[in-house]
């Protein structure tokens, strides 16, 4: 998994018959889709489906709970990120995250996005790369003045772009983010999608979200989760443009889903 | 886990699209009706009476409105408000061409009809049919229905030219009768535009259903007049 | 009283029956409750403050001594004792002691060594004398000071009776000795401190990585579950278990080690055993040990998970997350804790005795291998003296170790807010 190896495939996610277990208890079951390159993939679908084990999934965050099995691969640029010889740290390099709550740092602004950039034994300029990943997160302006103050003096949305700021400081090729507006007011959730919009001109974006009109507003391709058969695992059942999805998706319980007449 | 407060609100809508389409309906058989007899008291009621069709159609694209800011609707909801926010502006239309039939019965003033009418209400009847179907099966999301009615057009369309040819050879024994026959014209050709506003109808009946919007292909060939 | 708002369906009067509010009855069990946590608390209070009475009592109030030698009398040329030349003074002592005591303090040092106010103790030590032939308790000398002038001044015609407060600076820098006049706690306060380094330099490190390991690495099996529930039950066994313990491990099997022998360290080795600090701060070490563990665990488990996924997303390893975000936000409570479990080794008695802390001790301890004194030992064998007066520095003592333990409480406490703020 080398850096040069980035490859004309449009699409760098391909996951191929995705199951995950937590224990005995299958939460995920056959999962099948392709994510396309700079463009924002949302998953949508009821509380506990399996959304956020399945973003996890990408970027093997779901080891990190004792008990967790993954059947299937995950190819990224054609590579097997379940292979046996790939380092799970590097998989997290290459594919950064961003959390549900705004989770800085307790240390100073400066810190917060210089400090997965020190770990990987940057070399560069560390302030241009903190000035940079600052800019592109659209936290600069409100924070030039103030580098040295703790990220927690921040507010909430000011708090999450800090986060955004902080995984593109290590130069990821995809961004996850789980929920990454659900503990924000309107005005800091409407920031946060505009700079998605941004931001997937240079990363690919897979976005899980409770919020049905966030999917419609950012995403250019849906993927809605439920769960399915005896086993009540969850499994996408619809993917396709969100365009489609919101106005004339194809399966009942997607519009049943969209509408807001699940269950 | 139904959205009882927001399927009340699109009943409520859809009700009032059914009354605003009865009105219409009303208006052309009425304004027809009122040609037919010459009866002037009556075109001048339907002439004012548009005002009525206009505020409720005003009136429900406001309640569409409210729906989707306060509910946003998506896929099927989404699919039949925008749909029932094109109707009423059809609707609305085919209002305006049952004024203009009334407007025509006013501008005629004391002038004798240049011949008694025959086709225009049976033009007038096959419209109001076509329509009302139309938007029964619109509310009930009936496709095959909804993809025949445009059929009918054809019919519509026949009558308008039998009335066309009818009046030139009016015309072309007595030119002074021009007038009078270009009145008559006029209001056959209202009713045509009301055929082909069903239509219209009938495409957002299937786009609810289906989400499939496309022209349904009912050429207007057969027209020989505009 | 508020109306209820009415329902929108009336319920029926059997409805309306089944609530009973009873408002008073609510509020007098409340009421009842209150006055038992404020007794509760007045109870504490209570205590602590006849704790401190008592100690206070002791460790203050009228002395009556009695000099055995005059010191009028040993004035030269009309020049009192206090502001005689180091020579006379010299003098003095070596006419009033005996010649092997005189040469024996100057093989310590030559005479002329010895500055004014050393030869002034010698003398008041060896040839003045003083004696306590009565003390009274703090109490009693506030209450009854003309009653007890009057006594002393009958019985003790030849004594001088004042004010003392046994708690003074001499008492802090003397050493032990066998009579309460002169005898310090400064070899008792060097044990301790001694002990304590060793405590903590065993148990701190030991303790926070056993409990890294423990909420870090280690998942859920039922064998690091039999672990977690011994090391909680350990914390609760008494101390004189963890004084055998240290009898067997560290004084008799691990002598070499613990006596210095091993590393050639022996000053004496007819008396050299392994009664030294390092044993003595190993079995304290031992006994707080689960208590650190405890404590880390809990600062380290109150960390937010999503510390650690921001860091881990990040694709840290486990060890640099553990290092730069886990154990830096866990610290203040780590060292709290830690600290509180120092104050409770401290006021340890038990456990030293069965390990074998000297009783009598009058040098300093020097290092790890030196046979040692602490203070909760220093107080149990005073009050175990009949003399009133050892009562008395008792109770002074009591006073040093309760200043000691306050001191390590207020540095916990600044420490913690410390690095508290730094985050």
């Amino acid at each position: 998994m080398s850096q040069a190896v980035i490859s004309k495939n449009p699409y760098v996610f391909e996951v191929r018959d995705l199951n995950i277990f937590y224990d005995d208890f299958k939460a995920v079951t056959d999962v099948n889709l392709k994510i396309e390159r700079n463009k924002i993939t949302a998953i949508i679908g009821p509380s506990g489906c399996g959304k956020s084990t399945l973003l996890r999934a990408f970027n093997r965050m779901n080891e990190l709970v004792p008990g967790t099995r993954v059947e299937g691969e995950v190819l990224f640029d054609s590579q097997n990120l379940y292979a046996p010889d790939v380092d799970p740290i590097e998989v997290r390099y290459r594919i950064g995250m961003v959390f549900q709550k705004p989770n800085p740092f307790p240390k100073s602004i400066y810190e917060n996005v210089a400090w997965g950039a020190r770990i990987h034994g940057y070399q560069g300029d560390m302030d241009e790369l903190v000035e940079r990943s600052l800019r592109s997160a659209a936290l600069w302006d409100e924070v030039k003045d103030k580098l040295d103050q703790s990220g927690l003096s921040l507010s909430g949305g000011q708090q999450q772009r800090l986060c955004i700021a902080r995984a593109i400081a290590v130069e990821p090729e995809v961004i996850l983010m789980d929920e990454p507006a659900s503990a924000l007011d309107p005005i800091a959730t409407l920031k946060i999608e505009e700079l998605m919009q941004e931001l997937k001109k240079d990363y690919t974006i897979a976005v899980v979200t409770h919020n049905m009109q966030q999917a419609a507003r950012v995403s250019d391709y849906t993927a809605m989760m439920m769960l399915t058969g005896d086993s009540r695992a969850g499994t996408v059942i619809e993917y396709t443009d969100t365009k489609v999805i919101f106005t004339m998706p194809k399966d009942k319980r997607t519009e049943d889903y969209v509408t807001g007449r699940f269950g | 886990m139904p959205r009882k407060t927001f399927e009340h609100e699109i009943q409520k809508i859809k009700d009032d699209v059914l009354v605003l389409g009865s009105m219409v309906e009303q208006a052309i058989l009425d304004s027809v009706e009122a040609l037919k007899t010459r009866d002037i008291e009556a075109a001048r009621r339907i002439y004012t009476g548009d005002q009525l069709v206009n505020a409720k159609r005003f009136e429900i694209e406001n309640a569409i409105m409210i729906a989707i800011a306060t509910q946003q609707p998506m896929a099927h909801d989404l699919r039949l408000l925008a749909s029932m926010m094109e109707i009423i502006s059809e609707l609305e239309r085919m209002g305006d061409y049952a004024k203009g039939i009334a407007k025509i019965n006013i501008l005629m003033g004391e002038q004798p009809l240049l011949k008694p009418l025959i086709d225009l209400p049976r033009m007038a009847e096959k419209d109001v049919d076509m329509l009302h179907r139309a938007l029964t099966a619109f509310i009930h999301e009936d496709v095959e229905t909804a993809r025949t009615i445009p059929q009918e057009d054809d019919e519509v369309d026949a009558l308008y030219n039998q009335i066309y040819r009818e009046l030139m050879t009016f015309v072309i024994q007595d030119p002074k009768a021009i007038e009078r026959a270009n009145w008559l014209l006029w209001a056959a050709h209202n009713l045509e535009r009301v055929a082909d506003r069903v239509t219209n109808i009938c495409e957002r009946a299937i786009f609810v259903a289906t989400g499939e919007l496309k022209e349904i292909d009912v050429s207007d060939d057969e027209l020989i007049a505009p | 009283m508020f109306n209820k708002r009415k329902p929108s369906q009336v319920p029926h009067d059997a409805e309306k029956d089944a609530f009973q509010p009873h408002l008073h009855s609510r509020h007098r069990a409340g009421r009842v409750w209150l006055l038992v946590f404020q007794v509760s608390t007045l109870i504490g209070i209570v205590a602590l403050s006849a704790l401190l009475y008592n100690v206070a009592n002791a460790a203050f109030g009228y002395a009556a001594i009695e000099n055995k030698v005059d010191p009028a009398s040993l004035s030269i040329n009309g020049i009192p004792l206090e502001q005689l030349h180091p020579l006379d003074l010299t003098y003095i002592l070596q006419e009033h002691v005996s010649e092997g005591l005189f040469r024996k303090f100057a093989r310590e040092k030559p005479m002329e060594e010895y500055s004014r106010e050393e030869i002034y103790d010698l003398v008041m030590r060896w040839v003045v004398q003083p004696q306590v032939v009565e003390t009274w308790t703090l109490f009693d000398s506030l209450a009854h000071r003309d009653e007890i002038m009057r006594q002393a001044a009958e019985k003790y015609p030849q004594a001088r009776i004042f004010f003392r407060s046994w708690l003074t600076s001499q008492f802090l820098t003397t050493p032990q000795s066998s009579k309460p006049e002169f005898a310090g706690v400064r070899t008792a306060i060097l044990g301790s401190l001694w002990t304590i380094l060793i405590t903590l330099l065993f148990a701190f490190p030991v303790g926070v990585g056993a409990a890294i390991y423990l909420e870090e690495y280690t998942i859920d099996t039922p064998l690091n579950r039999i672990i977690q529930t011994n090391i909680n039950n350990l914390a609760g066994v008494p101390s004189i278990i963890y004084g055998i313990l240290g009898l067997a491990i560290f004084v008799r099997l691990l002598e070499p080690l613990t006596s210095g022998a091993l590393f050639g360290y022996v000053k004496d080795a007819t008396t050299a055993n392994g009664r030294t600090i390092l044993s003595a701060g190993l079995t304290l070490g031992l006994l707080i040990l689960p208590l650190i563990i405890i404590n880390a665990q809990e600062a380290i488990r109150a960390v937010p998970g999503s510390l650690r996924q921001a860091s881990l997303g990040l694709g840290a390893t486990r060890w640099q997350t553990i290092w730069h975000h886990v154990l830096p936000s866990a610290l203040p409570g780590i060292l709290t804790g830690a600290i509180l479990a120092v104050s409770r080794a401290v006021g340890e008695t038990a456990p030293l005795v069965v390990v074998g802390a000297s009783t009598f001790i009058t040098f300093d301890p020097d290092g790890p291998f030196s046979k040692f004194t602490t203070l909760p030992i220093q107080i149990y064998q005073w009050t175990a003296r009949p003399q009133a007066e050892f009562r008395n520095i008792a109770a002074a003592a009591i006073l040093v170790l309760l200043a000691l333990l306050l001191t390590l409480n207020a540095s916990a406490v600044l420490l913690r807010n410390r690095f508290s703020r730094r985050l």
